[in-house]
């Protein structure tokens, strides 16, 4: 038991939070030791103040440790919320990543075998992040789709949010698949704005119909497009500088469009979302 | 007070017709929708759940139409919704998975979240395994992850299908049990082919089969139409629509009885299986 206390002043300003940190750990010291001032102490809190304060420990202890993805989102800044619905992305999962980056990989070394196969490689390559959109909201692969379905949250958020997931994980897989091109040139990279385009009308498309049609419409129109001009050897009509134009005036232009559309337009995630 | 209305609701897939021209109202207390496999039960809770639109009819769900996006989203945000084939985020904890639906159901305040995740797994006896992974729990440990999620929000509405399927009895009397304590004071609208599920909780029922309303009224309403038409015998009876030896060594025979049979009183489930003995019967009680 020591002789020296707190004196009021430094009791009152203790319990009504802003005190420099160097007294509050001074405070808190002493108090840890007296019961006497923890009996003084007790006067000046405001109770709703406590309450708060332990209601927040209590949930920081209770709630389970967010998981390795979880916590790297929220340390580069995604809400909490969000981190959680991206952990749920059906596309995040091994098997399919494994997929898609097998995929990849045949078609890098085909290409190391034949110049066709490198004009391929690039008709291919927009397919895979396509495809992760897809798969996102396919009935088969998302679990929980049913109850989702049942929920007021947007389904355009929902969408965009696994979009971007979707995106933010095949690309490096594609771009990694593009350097071990043969000759890396300007090629490596020009699926780039063509992926960002399709993704862009895909997502438009999704006001009149499901994601995963959506996504079979834009592919499909994509691949007879592209693979003529790969057959052929005119890479330049769907990947030369002017496509690459073309590319990113869908891309700004369907983003604009999803982003005015937001509050509007319902997605149609199953017959009635 | 009428919570849920649905008039004339028609429905196909295809060529299939999953619903034809069905009727139904639903208010506070517990609403049983009974039926074999593949009658319609699960298109029509569908319905009511907001998941499914019509092809014709008009359904109206807490004063509001779920046709028109503004009112399907008041809709939801009060509605609770249990799936028959409920998938879960298998790796999710119980804890994450629930907490995953009520951001789903927007729910953006965190703390406040949780107190509620906290709540609904208290309810439904699950706090002893918050923390355990979705894929170690038992199937129906899973059944109640299923309807904590679906009571999160307290909701006004709660839709249920096929709530107990796949539970041992002790589950069931639980389930039961948590069913019956959410339909005081709020509309659940629940599915089985469980007649005695039907029978300890429903206050109303709609009997469907083959994508009609064969019968709507309560229990009592139900059993009272097979009053006469079941009887014992030492032996099958070839009048029987239904017979089956019960623990005394007589059987118990559901049809027309011929003169002089020995009556006794009906179960709900000799009325259901009269009813589904006689599709082209159709019984609506106000």
């Amino acid at each position: 038991m020591t002789e020296w206390h707190l004196d009021p002043e430094a009791i009152r300003r203790y319990a009504q939070g802003p005190v420099p940190p160097h007294l509050a750990a001074s405070a808190e010291a002493h108090l840890m030791q007296c019961a006497l001032c923890r009996g003084a102490i007790s006067a000046h809190v405001d109770a709703r103040r406590a309450e708060a304060i332990w209601h927040e420990v209590v949930d920081r202890v209770d709630a389970p440790r967010r998981r390795r993805p979880e916590r790297m989102l929220v340390r580069l800044g995604v809400g909490e919320a969000t981190a959680r619905l991206v952990a749920a992305t059906p596309t995040l999962r091994g098997p399919w990543l494994l997929a898609v980056a097998g995929v990849l990989a045949l078609a890098a070394w085909a290409a190391q075998v034949d110049e066709r196969f490198l004009r391929m490689f690039l008709v291919v390559a927009p397919l895979g992040p396509l495809a992760g959109v897809a798969v996102a909201f396919a009935g088969g692969l998302d679990p929980t789709r049913e109850i989702g379905l049942a929920a007021p949250y947007s389904g355009l958020r929902l969408l965009l949010i696994r979009t971007a997931t979707v995106l933010a994980v095949t690309a490096p897989i594609v771009a990694a698949a593009g350097l071990a091109l043969p000759g890396s040139n300007w090629l490596a990279a020009a699926w780039l704005l063509p992926t960002a385009g399709l993704t862009c009308a895909a997502l438009a498309l999704t006001s009149h119909m499901t994601p995963v049609v959506a996504v079979a419409a834009v592919a499909t129109a994509w691949v007879l497009l592209t693979a003529p001009t790969a057959i052929t050897g005119r890479l330049d009509l769907a990947f030369g500088i002017g496509a690459q134009v073309c590319w990113l005036a869908l891309a700004v232009g369907g983003s604009l469009w999803l982003a005015a559309a937001r509050n509007t337009v319902t997605i149609k995630l199953g017959r009635n979302a | 007070m009428i919570t849920v209305r649905v008039q004339g609701v028609t429905k196909s897939f295809g060529r299939t017709a999953a619903l034809d021209s069905v009727d139904l109202e639903a208010g506070p207390g517990v609403t049983g929708l009974l039926g074999p496999n593949g009658a319609g039960k699960t298109t029509l809770l569908r319905i009511i759940a907001t998941v499914l639109a019509p092809d014709r009819g008009t359904v109206t769900l807490l004063d509001r139409d779920p046709s028109r996006p503004e009112d399907r989203k008041r809709i939801r945000e009060r509605l609770g919704y249990l799936p028959q084939d409920a998938g879960f985020h298998r790796g999710f904890t119980v804890f994450e998975f629930i907490d995953y639906v009520a951001i789903l159901k927007e729910m953006t305040d965190r703390r406040a979240r949780h107190d509620e995740v906290r709540r609904v797994i208290t309810l439904t006896g699950l706090a002893s395994v918050s923390a355990k992974r979705i894929r170690a729990l038992s199937g129906g440990m899973r059944r109640r992850v299923g309807l904590a999620q679906a009571l999160l929000g307290d909701p006004d509405l709660l839709v249920l299908d096929e709530p107990t399927v796949g539970l041992d009895p002790e589950q069931r009397l639980r389930f039961r049990e948590m069913i019956s304590h959410a339909g005081e004071g709020r509309t659940v609208v629940m599915s089985s082919h469980q007649t005695e599920d039907v029978t300890a909780l429903c206050t109303r029922i709609a009997v469907i089969h083959q994508g009609r309303a064969r019968f709507t009224g309560t229990p009592a309403e139900l059993t009272a139409q097979a009053a006469g038409r079941v009887w014992t015998e030492a032996q099958r009876s070839p009048a029987a629509l239904a017979a089956w030896r019960t623990g005394d060594g007589t059987y118990r025979n559901v049809g027309d009885p011929p003169d002089g049979a020995d009556l006794i009183p009906p179960t709900l489930e000799d009325a259901y299986l009269l009813l589904m003995g006689e599709p082209e019967l159709e019984v609506t009680h106000s």
